[in-house]
């Protein structure tokens, strides 16, 4: 664990959580029930629009380096990671299946954007270019052994969408003939699950850490 | 430890083998069926001995056909035309009740005209019991026919859906009759050639309930007015298509009913206007309908189909028209082949109905069970090669014999012949008795026909049908072993590793905890055995290999970029790492991350082109994909990347034959051979583009033949030729090894070198023949899956330590399969290309087509096994050169084990699980559609497991056997 690395709290991530969960539940309730399988463009677009500057507001305050970086230059660094989180995510999806016809493109690039708030945004704005914790963000060994509350904060959630959506997609073949079938719906709510998943899961490793810390200390 | 894996292996695959045998007799019985017509032999005795098949008569045109056979029967046909109007999906129970009550209130209203008709004795109505399948085609095949076909009968018919089993209507067709057919189009597909009009409606539409039966009666005024046809076939399809989407309670069940109703008043109004009474109306369904409205299982409501006769010789003056009244669908088919005076179809397992024959005289009532006994005796005579009438007679003697018969051939043996001295003893007795005598005799006589007849037919049916369930599940526990078998050396292999791993390499790292590419790979694994048991997942498999595939390598390409970033902030340790595992190739770290990186990339946009390019499955086959834009587009684009593609596959080739450094006339030989293979594949091509009228075509024959000429012989001269080429010793370790240990300084890279000459000629070969056999539209798509290949097997190269070899091993095997679905192979025998597998043969053999055919269908998991024979030689360098304690049996344990072990033990898992899967859909409602077609596919999958694994095995053994030769006459000739 490094000494010079601020240490937040679980309540901070807590917090945290529960605004970027607020910023999901603002949307939705600005959407109305059902929008996302009538009108997954302007759900999506909604979505991106309440989430983005919460997450970048949120994480940008709780960058891992605040005296060397100011909160506009985490903010920046999240900015720029929007698009690029985004184009990741999108490549990743098409990859996976995901229809690249014209009619497609608005929903695929909203969709992207909510993924990379999900997943990349959060790390960029609080670890920057720190490779060490970059290749953190992407193993799974964070599971295993103790590491950094942000560590837990960032990755937890990120992983959770992810696994969620790629579990979302799996109905999508099948002739159930249902309107959420449809790229990118499923998949969509999985990911939102598996983020909140995520996020209560980090809880639960933030608190057996904090335990297992503590009982190392007596 | 190598040879007792070898032992191991070899019983599960034999083990296997035996399994999967014993559950295809149990569940796709071939029944033996006879082949060709009905003829005037039919109205003789069969004789003993063997049934001669080539008997031919000579062809006889349809008027005289049809005297002969009037002369031979002894009785002028009962009627002259035939209604037969087919309601799909109706049940009986809708007509005649269940269990001697009627039907309800509501279903009598609805069909008043029946009811009547019913009422008042002028029909009869039987529950014709229909067997499983319940789906239209194969039920519409067992009413003209009288035969229960298996599944297999269907499946290996897959280039034409033609029925070319005797059957009744081309019976009729061949004594001069005119048939007309209105209805549902299957009926076309079946009898392509047969009628003289048609009006064929679609049953795709499923949503449709009143146009698809308007379009059959609005000819109805134009055909009943027609006198010309004897046969008018009426399919209506609607009440069928009213189930599927309401069920059997749907609100428009009694209107479709009513409609039907109306139907049978007018066919039967115009037929009486006929004085003479001489037409037979046949109102038929195909099969019933669950509660739901589905059909295709085995339960009562399903298979409660309806036979209902309206004709003069059914009319009797007493009836009880409610009493449940059994019958076989198939006893349709000999019942109207002796009222219209046609042989009984040859197949026919069905018996003739009683009712039907109420008109007739008593000798002729007689006379017709004859035939129907002696066409039976025939079809038993087929199953019970020993079986024989007259034996039978010379056993018994005497009507009142009546022991207890131990076998099923002495009882039939026994029936049979009492049946025929009864018959002959009323003949015997006829106009000497009083007439109740007479009338006695006879009543014994029909008696015992009809006790023969049932009970044939009952255990001819039971043989095409039953499932004996011990067998299968013992077929089922053999499997199983043999996966648990695979399971247990597999494991042994691992811990037998993990043991030499933990002496030589200081790197535990490896080994502390699951990887994620690991976890995800047993995931993967177990979903999609879980996704087998859906019929819809089964429908549309290549998305799950797609998705299944593309996440494998996302994770490769998330350890890369994992690597890459620890890498580039610890770089010391990496070099040093780098400098010792790379020895002679001059790679930079970030050089060769770039590479690592760039493989990956390549690989998951190769596979996302190759998923875009056909749409495949079999729900949304219909969706726009780039083969579809292709074929519409014109045909020199197409040609254009077949050519692309031939000369990408070429030029790789010699790229990949400079990387071997080795100047040998071997090697400039199979060169030459393979860029002549390249311009044989371009001229089929483009002879192809200039004769595409013509089906079979000399020249591109005479083309393809010096192609497979050419081919097989380059590639088992390199075979052979490749391990005595390269050097056994490296040139300096050559005046060390005299004194020091021999062995160790064997040059592993004259090994390793072969077995790459060996693998990329099996490889790039095998794409030449791929892009000369497959649809022109396919070539992009496996120059992509080569390209697939060989990115993977460099990417593995380059980093030895980011996954594990067992990893690697079913990366590849993955790729493999999602190739096979990226090539528009799909879980229906429809996808087959056939017309491939003709190409470079003159005459139609079975033989060589069907391996064209197994070549093309698998000509993907394929690649990728020959691709497996070129990673071993490039993978196992390392391990190899730093072993200490190096021996033949060593390397050879090392290079061959897993990748031969890994596909079998996959394929086992994916053939024993769909087994079990299938066993218990035996009664699913896609059985036969999906799961079955399925499962031939599966079975097709491990006859390609095994030819793979016996390449792999076979390359390296022999390699390794000429290099341990080699170096022992070479450590003689120093000694
Ligand atoms: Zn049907
Ligand atoms: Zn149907």
């Amino acid at each position: 664990m490094r000494a010079e690395a601020t240490q937040i709290s679980a309540f901070t991530t807590a917090a945290a959580h529960a605004l970027c969960f607020a910023g999901l539940a603002v949307a939705h309730s600005l959407a109305g029930r059902g929008i996302l399988v009538s009108d997954p463009a302007l759900a999506l677009r909604l979505l991106v629009v309440c989430e983005a500057p919460v997450v970048i507001a949120v994480f940008s305050y709780l960058r891992r380096d605040p005296r060397s970086c100011s909160f506009f230059k985490a903010a920046a660094r999240g900015l720029i990671g929007l698009p690029v989180g985004a184009f990741l995510n999108a490549f990743g999806a098409i990859v996976l299946g995901a229809p690249v016809g014209i009619k497609y493109w608005t929903v695929t690039i909203y969709w992207s954007l909510l993924m990379s708030l999900f997943t990349f945004v959060p790390a960029a704005c609080v670890f920057g270019t720190s490779k060490i914790d970059w290749q953190n963000v992407l193993s799974h060994s964070i599971y295993f052994t103790p590491t950094d509350i942000e560590n837990y904060m960032i990755s937890a959630p990120c992983h959770g969408a992810v696994l969620g959506a790629w579990l979302g997609a799996w109905p999508m073949p099948l002739d159930w003939e249902r309107p959420w079938q449809e790229w990118p719906i499923c998949v969509t709510y999985g990911a939102v699950a598996g983020h909140l998943v995520g996020m209560v899961v980090s809880w639960v490793l933030i608190a057996v850490h904090k335990r297992s810390g503590r009982a190392k200390a007596d | 430890m190598g040879a007792a894996v070898a032992r191991w292996t070899v019983a599960a695959v034999l083990l296997q083998v035996a399994g999967l045998s014993l559950f295809l007799y149990g569940f796709f019985p071939v029944k033996p069926t006879l082949r060709g017509f009905s003829g005037t032999e039919s109205y003789r005795m069969p004789s003993c001995g063997l049934v001669s098949a080539g008997e031919q008569e000579p062809a006889l045109p349809p008027d005289q056909l049809r005297s002969l056979y009037g002369e031979l029967f002894g009785m002028p046909p009962v009627y002259d035309r035939l209604v037969l109007m087919v309601i799909d999906g109706l049940p009986a129970e809708f007509v005649l009740g269940r269990g001697g009550k009627p039907p309800s209130k509501e279903m009598m209203e609805s069909m008043p005209y029946t009811q009547s008709l019913l009422a008042g004795c002028k029909a009869v109505g039987y529950h014709a019991k229909a067997a499983p399948p319940t789906v239209t085609m194969p039920r519409l095949k067992a009413m003209v026919s009288g035969a229960i076909g298996g599944f297999l009968d269907v499946a290996f018919n897959f280039n034409t859906q033609a029925f070319l089993e005797d059957n009744l209507l081309d019976q009729l067709h061949r004594i001069g009759r005119k048939l007309v057919m209105l209805g549902d189009e299957t009926w076309i597909k079946l009898f392509p050639t047969l009628f003289a009009r048609q009006d064929g409606v679609s049953s795709f539409y499923v949503r449709d309930t009143v146009e698809v039966d308007f379009n059959v009666s609005r000819h109805l005024e134009f055909e009943l007015a027609a006198k010309d046809w004897t046969v008018l076939v009426l399919h209506y399809l609607g009440l069928d298509h009213v189930g599927h989407i309401g069920g059997r309670r749907s609100v428009l069940m009694t209107q479709k009913m009513k409609e039907m109703d109306d139907v049978i008043r007018r066919v039967h109004a115009a037929s009486l206007q006929d004085n003479l009474e001489r037409t037979l109306l046949v109102v038929v369904s195909d099969h019933g309908m669950t509660e739901g409205g589905n059909h295709g299982g085995s339960s009562y409501e399903e298979t409660d189909s309806l036979a209902l006769f309206i004709g003069h010789s059914v009319d009797r003056p007493h009836c009880s028209p409610y009493d449940q009244n059994e019958a076989l669908q198939v006893d349709l088919a000999p019942t109207l082949a002796l009222l219209f005076g046609v042989p009984i179809p040859k197949n026919n397992i069905g018996v003739l109905l009683r009712e039907l024959l109420n008109s007739l005289t008593d000798d002729q009532k007689l006379r017709t069970l004859e035939l129907n006994s002696w066409q039976i005796l025939r079809l038993l005579q087929a199953q019970i090669p020993a079986f024989c009438l007259e034996d039978c007679i010379n056993s018994e003697h005497g009507l009142e014999i009546d022991v207890h018969p131990e076998s099923i051939e002495k009882k039939l043996c026994q029936l049979l012949s009492k049946a025929f001295a009864s018959h002959q003893y009323s003949r015997v007795h006829q106009g000497f008795d009083f007439k109740s005598a007479e009338a006695r005799y006879i009543g014994i006589a029909v008696d015992n026909y009809y006790g023969f007849l049932r009970y044939a037919s009952e255990w001819l049916s039971h043989k095409a049908t039953d499932k004996p369930f011990y067998l299968l599940i013992s077929a089922i526990l053999l499997m199983t072993m043999s996966c648990l078998c695979l399971m247990g050396t597999v494991s042994r292999v691992f811990n037998g590793q993990s043991l030499s791993q933990a002496d030589h390499h200081s790197e535990s790292y490896l080994n502390q905890h699951w990887h994620l590419d690991e976890v995800f790979i047993l995931t993967g694994i177990f979903l999609y055995v879980i996704s087998l048991g859906s019929s819809s997942f089964v429908e549309e498999e290549q998305y799950t290999w797609n998705f299944l595939t593309s996440t494998l390598y996302l994770i490769f390409l998330i350890k890369t970029v994992q690597s890459m970033l620890k890498g580039s902030s610890s770089t010391l340790v990496h070099r040093a790492e780098g400098e010792s595992s790379d020895g002679n190739k001059e790679l930079t770290p970030g050089k060769r991350d770039g590479y690592k990186l760039c493989t990956v990339l390549i690989v998951l946009v190769a596979g996302r082109v190759i998923r875009a390019w056909h749409q495949g499955g079999i729900n949304w086959v219909h969706f726009p994909d780039i083969s579809k834009l292709l074929a519409q587009a014109d045909s020199s684009i197409v040609k254009f990347l077949q050519t692309i593609s031939v000369l990408a596959v070429v030029a790789l080739y010699s790229v990949s034959l400079m990387l071997l450094r080795a100047r040998s006339k071997v090697l400039i030989g199979v060169w030459l051979s393979h860029i002549s293979c390249g311009l044989l594949v371009l001229l089929h091509i483009w002879e192809d583009q200039i004769n595409t009228t013509l089906p079979i075509n000399h020249s591109t024959t005479s083309t393809a033949r010096l192609f497979y000429a050419i081919a097989s012989v380059s590639i088992s001269a390199t075979l052979l030729a490749s391990p005595w080429i390269f050097p056994v010793y490296s040139t300096e370790a050559k005046p060390a090894s005299s004194d020091s240990n021999p062995v160790k300084d064997t040059d592993s890279c004259g090994i390793s070198n072969s077995v790459f000459l060996t693998g990329i000629t099996y490889t790039m070969f095998w794409c030449l023949l791929q892009l000369l056999l497959q649809q022109p539209i396919n070539a992009i798509p496996l120059l992509l899956i080569f390209l697939q290949t060989v990115s993977s097997v460099a990417h593995f190269s380059l980093d030895k330590t980011l996954h594990k070899q067992w990893v690697q091993v079913i990366a590849m095997l993955f790729l493999g399969m999602a190739g096979h679905f990226g090539l528009g192979n799909t879980n229906s025998l429809a996808s087959i290309d056939v017309a491939g597998a003709f190409i470079g043969i003159s005459s139609y053999s079975t033989v060589l087509s069907g391996i064209l055919m197994f070549t093309i269908t698998y000509g993907s998991p394929l690649m990728l096994y020959l691709g497996m024979v070129v990673y071993i030689s490039v993978n196992n360098t390392d391990d190899i050169s730093t072993a200490r304690q190096l021996t033949w049996s060593y390397i050879l344990d090392k290079m061959v084990t897993l990748p031969c072990l890994l596909p079998l033990l996959i394929n086992s898992v994916a053939l024993t699980s769909y087994t079990i899967v299938l066993l218990l859909m035996r009664n699913h409602l896609f059985v036969w559609s999906v799961f079955s077609p399925k499962y031939l596919y599966v079975c097709a999958a491990t006859v390609c497991t095994y030819v793979g694994v016996l390449i792999i095995a076979m390359t390296t053994i022999y390699t390794c056997a000429v290099f341990s030769f080699r170096a022992k006459s070479y450590r003689d000739k120093f000694h």
